[in-house]
């Protein structure tokens, strides 16, 4: 982000940038940065809070009548707090049936979880699945689709699922599991508690017993036994890191970092 | 919050060895930019957002994508490949990485002088930083050439 600001200047444009990584800002030294305290995939702070955004933005938008040289000013302010895993539970159980298909039991989520969603997506307007190239109603498929591969293993075929596939494998597994946990957080955000779930929370109750998660892990462990540096690249855009006992996500040799700020 | 004492062990230090790594880009001359109350201010994001109908991104992308200023996010997803944030927030409020509407109300009070017509996404994750160059030299001229004043850059 840092460096991109100073290839736009070079035209002329004058840059603000927020900063979520502050010790990387540091490195590459944009001509303005607004280092904020927020959590990564929370760029401005807090959800639906147009006064707490703006704020930032006056924060961020101020530095360019004040910094005459590369700068980089600390937000003062933390964002709201949203619920740690210790203080929030998902509303919906799934009966835990071990006899039955991954698969299976993967269908069986999303089908309890969709009412929730299509509540949340009445009342949003709008939704945020699809990336893999599958329709908004496509669920069930995608969700065949992601226990087909944890079951079979097959990292080299497109799921057979009557989807025009927007990646190739095994990067679509990557994406696979994007559009469900997508699904998933339209399903709780029905429900809402006192706080929304952070990013551990969600990820905290994906990988204790959902079938989602178990999908997820039996994937990357296929994708371990693969070895490929590719297939351990993939592995760790799948899983964050620490839910996954079978390797790091930074262990990748490959070019292209499986994590990191943006 | 992010500081990096908070995220796991590993990613942590592989934020760190990653900043150690890092090095500045040959800055352009310091811009002195006009007032915000007549500037005109275009978002670049790096959340690797595109429209449903755009080519995705793949790992270590170095090209980029329009977002028209009155894009619906119902047409909207994140081919991003990191998982070490989620998309909830985004999902909720659009506008907590892509503040759009905020930047309007602004130019509706008169904060700032107007809202481009035309933003821009990039994938983030980018290890090599002198890989953006060419396109970030070329975003930075279409900028200019819709007489953009500034550009928020937010990051994911």
């Amino acid at each position: 982000m840092g460096a991109l600001a100073n290839f736009i200047e070079r035209a002329g444009v004058a840059t603000a940038s927020i900063s979520l990584i502050r010790e990387q800002s540091e490195a590459v030294r944009p001509p303005r940065a607004l280092w904020v305290p927020f959590a990564l995939g929370r760029p401005l702070g807090s959800a639906a809070d147009p006064q707490f955004q703006k704020q930032v933005l006056r924060a961020a938008l101020g530095m360019l009548s004040t910094a005459t040289e590369p700068t980089i000013e600390d937000y003062p302010v933390e964002a709201p707090a949203e619920a740690q895993p210790s203080e929030w539970a998902c509303p919906v159980s799934f009966a835990v049936a071990q006899d039955t298909s991954i698969t299976a039991r993967l269908v069986a989520e999303v089908t309890r979880l969709a009412p929730w969603s299509s509540e949340t997506r009445a009342a949003r307007g709008r939704t945020l699945f699809g990336v893999t190239g599958a329709g908004p109603e496509q669920i069930q498929e995608v969700a065949r689709a992601f226990g087909g591969i944890a079951e079979s293993g097959n990292l080299t075929d497109l799921p057979a699922e009557s989807v025009d596939w927007a990646f190739a494998m095994p990067l679509l597994v990557r994406h696979l599991a994007d559009d469900l946990r997508t699904f998933y957080h339209e399903a709780i955000a029905a429900q809402p508690g006192p706080a929304a779930p952070n990013h551990d929370a969600l990820n905290d109750w994906i990988f204790s017993g959902t079938a989602l998660g178990d999908a997820s892990l039996a994937i990357a462990a296929h994708l371990t036994k693969d070895n490929s540096s590719y297939a351990l690249l993939v592995r760790g855009l799948l899983i964050p890191e620490g839910y996954y006992k079978g390797g790091s996500a930074f262990e990748s040799a490959t070019g292209a970092t499986p994590q990191g700020d943006s | 919050m992010v500081r990096l004492s908070d995220l796991h062990e590993a990613e942590a230090t592989h934020m760190r060895a990653r900043a150690k790594a890092m090095q500045p880009v040959d800055a352009a001359p310091w811009i002195t930019p006009k007032a915000l109350v007549n500037a005109k201010i275009a978002i670049v994001s790096t959340a690797g957002l595109h429209r449903r109908s755009d080519t995705p991104f793949n790992p270590g992308a170095v090209d980029y994508r329009l977002l028209p200023g009155d894009v619906d996010f119902a047409d909207v997803v994140v081919s991003h490949i990191s998982t070490n944030f989620d998309r909830s927030a985004f999902q909720q409020d659009p506008n907590i990485w892509f503040p759009l509407d905020r930047l309007r109300e602004m130019a509706a009070d008169g904060e700032i002088g107007g809202v481009s017509n035309w933003h821009y996404s990039f994938m983030g994750a980018q290890p090599n930083h002198q890989a953006l160059a060419a396109a970030g030299e070329e975003v930075g001229r279409l900028l200019a050439n819709d007489e953009v004043d500034v550009a928020l850059m937010v990051p994911v």
